[in-house]
């Protein structure tokens, strides 16, 4: 992780950004083009999971899991830990249904790109 | 309490401990509750007494003793998720709590005397939404209380840590929450309840403490017809109209005042709650024997930006235009450190101590904001705004500290700003409920700073930069000693009077907490909790972080001989 970290720090000053910024918060859009499943699960995740896994999946990845590096051929490992929750994580069943999960699961295979 | 107030303003209260103590043990009276600022060898209230000044009149450890500042223990509390609480001390007993664990520990050795904990089902930090914490407990006449993540209220003998009473305040499954320190005033134990993004519609409660009965309840958001209702629209928006109240109150004995913050209002989209929607973002001033509402003042009306009222309040005798007054001090999550007289709740001073572009200035006259340019047309059009503070705000939870040697307020300030846009989001129970949009801002080389303030003013007499935002609360004593942590895990001393860097010592892990000194046996100690959290570590994406590991413990430190 600290490879990582400090790469993305370089990354940041390399691009001269003076802010460090990320996307917060969970409505749903009055978006124009049709939603595709990731954008559903964009606006879930924000709403239901970024206030722990970090705006756009971007987290230190100590405490919460880093989703960015979840492993793309586990998502029963994903569905099983959403539903019932893992350490300190809640368990969604009841709040989020197959559908929503389904969603979910195709944001975070984009990475939060 | 300030140490000017003279004592027979004790004595009722002194006199009430006489009568209601429990005889069995020495237990600490309703007296030396509100004595706790001037007895160092105890640490009895949350905020070290009454008027949460976090200032001590101990000066052993000074700017030139400091140097010499050892640990002479440490403990785990066996926690991932954020230690935030400030310990009480009593008779050489600290109380500790964190979000499931509570502990009675030997001051002196750190050995363990005795535990006790909860048990939460697996869907409980969905109720907890800032976080599994919990910021102390409280004492009165050998019982200990704390709240829970599932809005419960317990009484455990001090002694044994057996479990006297518990009692269920609110439905946590519905997004209601408890993670405060309890106030005990005038022999009335009061909490308050966490509910500000899922919808909940706040409040505080009195109990018994004796037998956990409630005696009370005050809902923050008037139902429609009661004072108050007239500030929100006539729909049902009232019903999940926030107004959370999660931070520990201060308490008048003399006025016979609590004054406790009342957070955001719900959701932080305000189109579809227009008015002022009281008591959201007010600090209340009640009887703590019945929750009657004596005065109230509201900092930010229509709250859009998750602004809060929740921050600690802190008393003290400042001049103001040339007149001395007995204050009532906020630092306020809007930029803004308000400066209120606690007798009647009259503004007296309201000057921004970070960036601020929500508002132009506060109208000293209307007590209002003058709201800016930006923030107006958000309000009309809906469009996207750039805006400082963020939902951080210009300062979070963690307190000040107020030194009266120096009259300035020690603050982490919390520079930032956000793009925001409002957003439509369904109302749905047990979910979150925020309704908008938005990115934070903060700079990766400046996040924040501690900043010595002139209450009056808010201009910084000195200030220390940091590079990460700092969460950590600040203690100042006698010997001008300023006491804080950072993200990183350092523990600080400064001079309290220019902001010289005097000593630091490296902990285990990342300080969100809330330090405090106090004495035994001629010897001065100081005590902070490490374990990072808060809302910063899981909702900022700060990778920086990734370096700070997690897990809680507590030190203890000593000047070497």
């Amino acid at each position: 992780m600290s490879t990582t970290s400090r790469t993305t720090r370089r990354g940041l000053l390399a691009a001269g950004l003076l802010s460090l910024s990320a996307i917060v918060g969970g409505a749903s859009a009055d978006d124009t083009a049709p939603p595709t499943p990731a954008d559903a699960g964009r606006r879930l995740y924000s709403s239901h999971c970024s206030r722990c896994h970090g705006p756009n999946m971007v987290t230190p990845g100590t405490v919460a899991y880093d989703l960015r590096r979840f492993p793309e051929d586990q998502k029963p490992r994903f569905v099983l830990s959403v539903l019932g929750g893992r350490g300190a994580m809640p368990a969604w069943n009841g709040i989020l249904d197959a559908e929503a999960i389904d969603a979910l699961w195709a944001y975070v295979l984009t990475r939060g790109r | 309490m300030n140490p000017s107030r003279p004592l027979p303003a004790l004595l009722p209260a002194a006199l009430a401990a006489c009568l209601f103590a429990a005889p069995a043990v020495h237990a600490q009276t309703a007296a030396e509750l509100a004595a706790d600022q001037d007895t160092p060898g105890d640490v009895l209230t949350s905020g070290m007494g009454y008027g949460q000044q976090r200032f001590s009149p101990l000066r052993q450890i000074d700017t030139r003793t400091v140097s010499r500042l050892v640990p002479v223990w440490n403990m785990s509390t066996n926690n991932m998720l954020g230690d935030e609480a400030q310990p009480l001390v009593h008779e050489g007993v600290m109380y500790y709590t964190t979000g499931k664990s509570t502990y009675a520990i030997n001051a002196l050795t750190g050995r363990m005397l005795w535990k006790h904990e909860l048990d939460y089902g697996p869907d409980i930090g969905r109720a907890a939404l800032s976080g599994q914490v919990n910021r102390g407990p409280a004492l009165l006449d050998g019982r200990l209380f704390r709240t829970t993540l599932d809005a419960h209220v317990i009484a455990l003998d001090a002694k044994t840590g057996k479990e006297l009473w518990k009692s269920k305040s609110a439905d946590y499954t519905k997004g209601y929450s408890m993670s405060v320190a309890p106030l005990v005033a005038n022999g009335i134990l009061i909490t308050g309840i966490g509910c500000g993004e899922h919808g909940g519609r706040g409040y505080l409660e009195g109990w018994d403490p004796a037998t956990g009965r409630q005696l009370w309840r005050r809902y923050t958001v008037p139902a429609p017809g009661e004072a108050g209702s007239e500030t929100w629209p006539a729909t049902d928006a009232w019903t999940r109209g926030g107004g959370p109240a999660w931070l520990t109150g201060s308490y008048d004995p003399a006025l016979d005042l609590v004054y406790w913050g009342v957070g955001n209002a719900s959701p932080w989209n305000a189109q579809d709650r227009k008015g002022d929607n009281l008591y959201t973002a007010s600090v209340l001033a009640m009887r703590p024997k019945t929750g009657e509402l004596v005065w109230h003042y509201q900092f930010t009306p229509n709250d859009t930006f998750d602004y809060d009222g929740n921050n600690e309040l802190v008393h003290a005798d400042v001049t103001v235009d040339g007149k001395r007054r007995k204050v009532l001090m906020q630092a306020n999550r809007n930029g803004y450190l308000y400066v209120l007289d606690r007798a009647n709740g009259a503004l007296l001073a309201a000057n921004a101590f970070t960036k601020t572009t929500w508002a132009d200035r506060i109208d000293l006259v209307t007590g209002r904001p003058v709201e800016s340019a930006a923030l107006k047309r958000m309000r009309e059009t809906g469009e996207q705004i750039t805006v400082a503070p963020s939902a951080f705000g210009g300062k979070n939870w963690n307190p000040m500290s107020f030194s009266p040697n120096t009259g300035l307020l020690y603050a982490n300030v919390l520079d930032n700003e956000w793009d925001y846009k409002p957003a439509k989001q369904p109302y749905e129970a047990g979910a979150p409920f925020i309704a908008m949009e938005a990115k934070w801002r903060f700079d990766p080389k400046a996040g924040g700073t501690l900043k010595a303030l002139d209450p009056v003013t808010g201009k910084a007499k000195w200030q220390h930069p940091w590079t990460i935002a700092n969460f950590s609360g600040t203690l100042a004593t006698a010997g001008d000693v300023v006491f804080t942590g950072t993200m990183e895990g350092e523990f600080l001393a400064f001079n309290a009077k220019n902001g010289e860097k005097l000593w630091s010592f490296q902990t285990g892990s990342g300080i969100v907490s809330q330090p405090i000194t106090w004495e035994h046996g001629g010897r001065q100690y100081v005590t902070v909790a490490s374990g990072i959290g808060t809302v910063y570590l899981y909702f900022a994406g700060d990778e920086r972080l990734a370096t700070i590991p997690p897990g809680g413990s507590l030190w203890t430190f000593a000047l070497t001989p």
